[in-house]
């Protein structure tokens, strides 16, 4: 009897203590939340909000709204992202249900190489670009030379550049969220459909586009704040009236004091409109939540012969368009003084032996950096995606508005809000932690979260409570059901998160061109430094490297998930 | 359990990467430059600098550079308050190095009294250019002018040739012009004062308006007007360092310079900051580049030596000579007479730069469309 009582008073305390240090973890969460997220944040808006000598003030903000050239680059940013929008639902749509609903040769190779133009990082595909399509790219060189054209054809240089590079670089982001959205729609529904007489485009119109309508939402809102956030396309064409690029040009100018406010004030405003762009979308998505909605095979449909071939060339001609900037890069990392002509006439490895063998320090710290990433996304996103899926802890409505918003938040913004923040000497430490390396990871951390976060959530969602039921009610604790029975089940989806994760922290350059330590610099930094120092060889060797290494991931990503990968975006 | 791993691996390699040699050496085995001179010179001058260490002192130095244009390296150094990330401060204007020497920011130069003298205090008339401060704060490195440069094969099919500046308002030019906003690079902003010096304020804009009327681009940064005339994007380029071109020229591209009159002359100023975290590598540093191993490997690169001592000399079909016909035969500074209308008293004064960057903002970069529709 007696021996029976300790034991039940033990496993109290065993559980007590164990909520107590599940409860310390959660807090640990928010406390990481709190600095690298809250607290920069707040700094940049006190900033925004503040003189130099601390006193409030709105001058700012009306120095902002009062500057014909500041509202024209905030109109033309606004209009950059709706037409991407569009441009991307033109093109995205059509092929994710093409991709979805047919079948046709070469189905799976098209719908692996359709994600693949998202891996290019920034800066190298509007270099690759204007390696063919510029005044002096291949196509204009050809028309000049054997068509008689006078002068050259401008695909590039003005803001339909910058359109033409956006749409043909983020298109797949739309296509994975309607895959991912259409998916979900069971076949049940289109047979109910057709059984009352709705056929073809009414069909589409009546059942399917609104079905996929939360996918296609927050598809739209992620084309359109990279689109938003992008500083360093809209420079290579030679366009600046645009919100990041005045952000990016007034911040790195430290001298006119004004204007480095005005940096400040732009970032701090192209966070508030993120925000405000991602409550009307979730309210617009939270309005047409269909829960009930759950994955289910469905049917290709077979193709006319002719049917076939329309698509094949469809899905063909716009991959061709969107692989044109590889083609530029691999010509221009290989070719040695390449101008004027349509391809180079000398070839050289000498670029990649500079920037691999000579400086191996990029790829060396892209890869220690994203790793490091990783792990933060990790240690903090895969417990967040299990307080949200398990848990009715108070603060995860919380966790999960902050997780989204960090998609929203534009990386420039982040990067002059972590500049603000952190620039005064660690206690303890000599430094500021913008002087030191971790920065980047730690920032990178932060900004990838929410793909590691989802990932995981998505497939805690597919696991079934009533098994950690079962195993909690033969006595194992919540670390150990974790351990033991939901992590096999999940792991893939944290791998496919993480992977992700690691893919986009190798590309991201925007927050961290900012905060760089000198001597830490990794590849996209590389390429952006290279680019700016005139290198652009080297530039685009380091580029073909990102790619590689990020096709390779996103082929591990395809073969875990058997070519369905679309949830993390959402 | 693995946390705990991790995080003890994280925190050893923070260690690791904060703990500098703090041992009694002659010299620091780190350096760190922030410069807005482009890669094509820092990069091979500290490769040499790492390997005269080695055979010197026989220590290896890790160096890196922290690319970035005149205005922002000043505005960074001011932001570091005393506290840099870097050693030294290399290129711009003499009168950016006044300013931070002004506000304690500088170290003295320390350099043998000897090397020092055969620097000439200045050159160019009518306005003398200073090519080292009296009071020791910073060091001129090299000349280096700041002209036009063009892709002959674009310039022919165009028809047009060019000798001087007024050359370049040929409408024949029209969309063919690269260049950077003032703002963005010192380049730019000095070759301006030099239009604006020449012709007065209001002859000056006129001018530069109808510059702008032929311009196809304002790039990101200087260094992008050499590689888009290079690679044939933009026929010409204004307000160019001769050693950002020749930097093309070397990388097998086809570009050639006009040094104009009154071109706008650097010195490219050197300076240790102060608190740098490596000041012995920084003074060595300073001493190795006026030396005449530095000289003579800057000459290799399209600039001219800082000295009549020494000449942009080599045997044929050396760099050297490459550079010579790059730049239309010539071999130094102190042969020719220099032309220099730019005042530095005028120019260098705080108000006046920001004076000039928001004219051209608001008058130029803001009505750039408008400007290439009207002409």
């Amino acid at each position: 009897m007696q021996g029976s009582a300790t034991t039940t008073v033990g496993k109290a305390r065993l559980q007590i203590r164990r909520n107590i240090g599940g409860l310390a973890c959660y807090l640990g969460i928010w406390a990481f939340l709190a600095i690298f997220l809250i607290y920069p944040l707040i700094r940049l808006f006190y900033d925004a909000f503040t003189t130099y000598e601390d006193t409030f003030t709105f001058m700012n903000f009306y120095d902002f709204f009062t500057d014909s050239f500041y509202l024209k680059s905030l109109v033309n940013s606004l209009l950059l992202g709706v037409g991407t929008v569009i441009t991307t639902s033109l093109i995205g749509i059509p092929f994710a249900f093409l991709l979805l609903r047919y079948d046709f040769p070469g189905r799976n190779l098209f719908s692996y190489l359709s994600i693949v133009p998202m891996i290019m990082p920034p800066l190298v595909g509007v270099m690759g670009f204007v390696f063919i399509m510029g005044r002096a790219g291949t196509v204009n060189v050809i028309l000049m030379d054997y068509f008689g054209f006078t002068k050259p054809v401008n695909f590039m240089y003005g803001i339909h550049g910058v359109l033409i590079v956006e749409t043909l670089h983020l298109f797949p982001l739309m296509t994975l969220s309607i895959v991912d959205a259409m998916g979900k729609i069971s076949p049940s529904l289109d047979e109910a459909a057709e059984s009352v007489g709705s056929r073809g485009l009414r069909k589409f119109w009546d059942i399917t586009f609104p079905l996929t309508t939360p996918g296609y939402v927050s598809g739209a809102l992620l084309v359109f704040i990279w689109t938003f956030a992008d500083f360093a396309t809209p420079l290579v064409v030679g366009i600046d009236d645009l919100l990041a690029s005045q952000a990016y040009l007034n911040i790195v100018q430290f001298v006119d004091r004004r204007l480095f406010k005005m940096g400040i004030v732009i970032s701090a405003i192209m966070i508030l409109l993120a925000i405000l762009f991602l409550i009307v979308a979730k309210r617009y998505v939270a309005m047409k939540d269909y829960s009930s909605l759950s994955y289910s095979m469905i049917e290709r449909k077979s193709l006319s012969r002719s049917g076939k071939v329309g698509v094949v060339v469809f899905l063909s001609s716009v991959l061709i368009l969107a692989f044109i900037p590889y083609l530029g890069i691999v010509l221009d990392s290989f070719g040695k003084g390449w101008a004027l002509t349509p391809i180079p006439v000398k070839y050289t490895l000498q670029y990649f032996q500079r920037v691999s063998i000579e400086t191996p320090k990029f790829i060396l710290n892209s890869l220690l950096y994203s790793g490091i990433t990783v792990m933060i996304c990790i240690v903090i996103g895969v417990p967040i995606a299990w307080v949200m899926a398990r848990t009715k802890l108070p603060g995860r409505d919380l966790l999960d508005s902050l997780t989204t918003l960090i998609l929203a938040l534009p990386g420039t913004g982040i990067g002059i809000a972590y500049l603000r923040a952190f620039r005064e000497p660690l206690p303890f430490f000599e430094t500021a932690l913008i002087g030191m390396w971790v920065v980047v990871p730690l920032v990178l951390g932060v900004r990838r979260l929410p793909y590691t976060v989802r990932g995981t959530f998505a497939s805690l969602q597919i696991v079934h409570r009533s098994f950690e039921e079962a195993a909690e009610s033969v006595g194992a604790g919540k670390p150990a059901t974790f351990r033991d029975v939901t992590l096999p089940l999940i792991w893939k989806g944290v791998l496919v998160g993480s992977l992700y994760s690691f893919i986009l922290a190798l590309q991201e350059a925007s927050a961290t061109l900012l905060l760089v330590v000198p001597g830490h610099e990794m590849m996209p930094v590389g390429i952006f430094n290279f680019y700016m120092g005139g290198s652009v060889n080297e530039a685009a060797a380091l580029g073909l490297i990102l790619i590689v290494l990020g096709a390779t991931c996103l082929f591990a990503i395809n073969k875990i998930t058997g070519a369905r990968a679309g949830g993390v975006f959402g | 359990m693995r946390k705990v791993r991790i995080l003890t691996v994280l925190i050893s390699a923070l260690i690791f990467c904060c703990w500098g040699s703090v041992q009694a050496q002659p010299i620091e085995n780190e350096l760190y430059l922030i410069t807005p001179v482009s890669k094509d010179v820092h990069d091979p001058v500290l490769k040499a600098f790492d390997e005269y260490a080695r055979k010197k002192w026989n220590i290896q130095v890790k160096t890196s550079a922290i690319p970035k244009g005149t205005p922002v390296a000043y505005g960074q150094i001011l932001e570091w308050k005393g506290n840099p990330q870097a050693d030294i401060f290399w290129g711009g204007e003499g009168t950016l190095f006044d300013d931070l020497a002004a506000q304690g920011l500088l170290e003295k130069i320390q350099l043998p009294q000897k090397t020092w003298d055969e620097i000439p205090a200045s050159i160019g008339k009518p306005v003398p250019l200073p090519l080292k401060d009296p009071k020791g704060f910073w060091v001129g490195t090299m000349l280096e002018p700041y002209g036009i440069i063009y892709q002959p094969k674009l310039l022919k099919r165009l028809g047009v040739e060019i000798k001087d500046w007024d050359d370049l308002l040929n409408p024949k030019l029209k969309g063919q012009i690269a260049q950077c906003t003032p703002d963005r690079s010192s380049s730019s902003h000095a070759t301006i004062e030099v239009i604006l010096q020449t012709h007065g304020w209001d002859k000056g804009w006129a001018w530069l308006t109808r510059l702008a009327a032929n311009t196809g681009i304002f790039t990101a940064r200087s260094r992008d007007v050499p590689s888009v005339v290079a690679k044939g994007e933009f026929a010409v380029g204004f307000g160019v360092p001769s050693y950002m071109a020749f930097a093309e020229v070397l990388g097998g591209y086809d570009v050639m310079y006009v040094y104009p009159t009154n071109a706008y002359l650097t010195p490219e100023p050197m300076a240790v900051l102060k608190g740098a975290p490596h000041p012995r590598a920084a003074h060595a540093f300073i001493e190795f580049l006026v030396s005449e191993e530095g000289q003579k490997l800057v000459s290799q690169l399209g600039v001219y030596p800082i000295t009549a001592k020494y000449k942009v000399q080599g045997p044929p079909g050396s760099n050297q000579e490459k550079a010579v016909a790059f730049t239309g035969g010539m071999r130094s500074f102190f042969d020719i007479p220099v032309g220099n209308v730019y005042d530095v008293k005028l120019a260098g004064e705080k108000k006046r730069i920001e004076e000039v960057n928001a004219y051209f903002r608001k008058e130029i970069t803001e009505k750039h469309k408008d400007i290439v529709k009207e002409k």
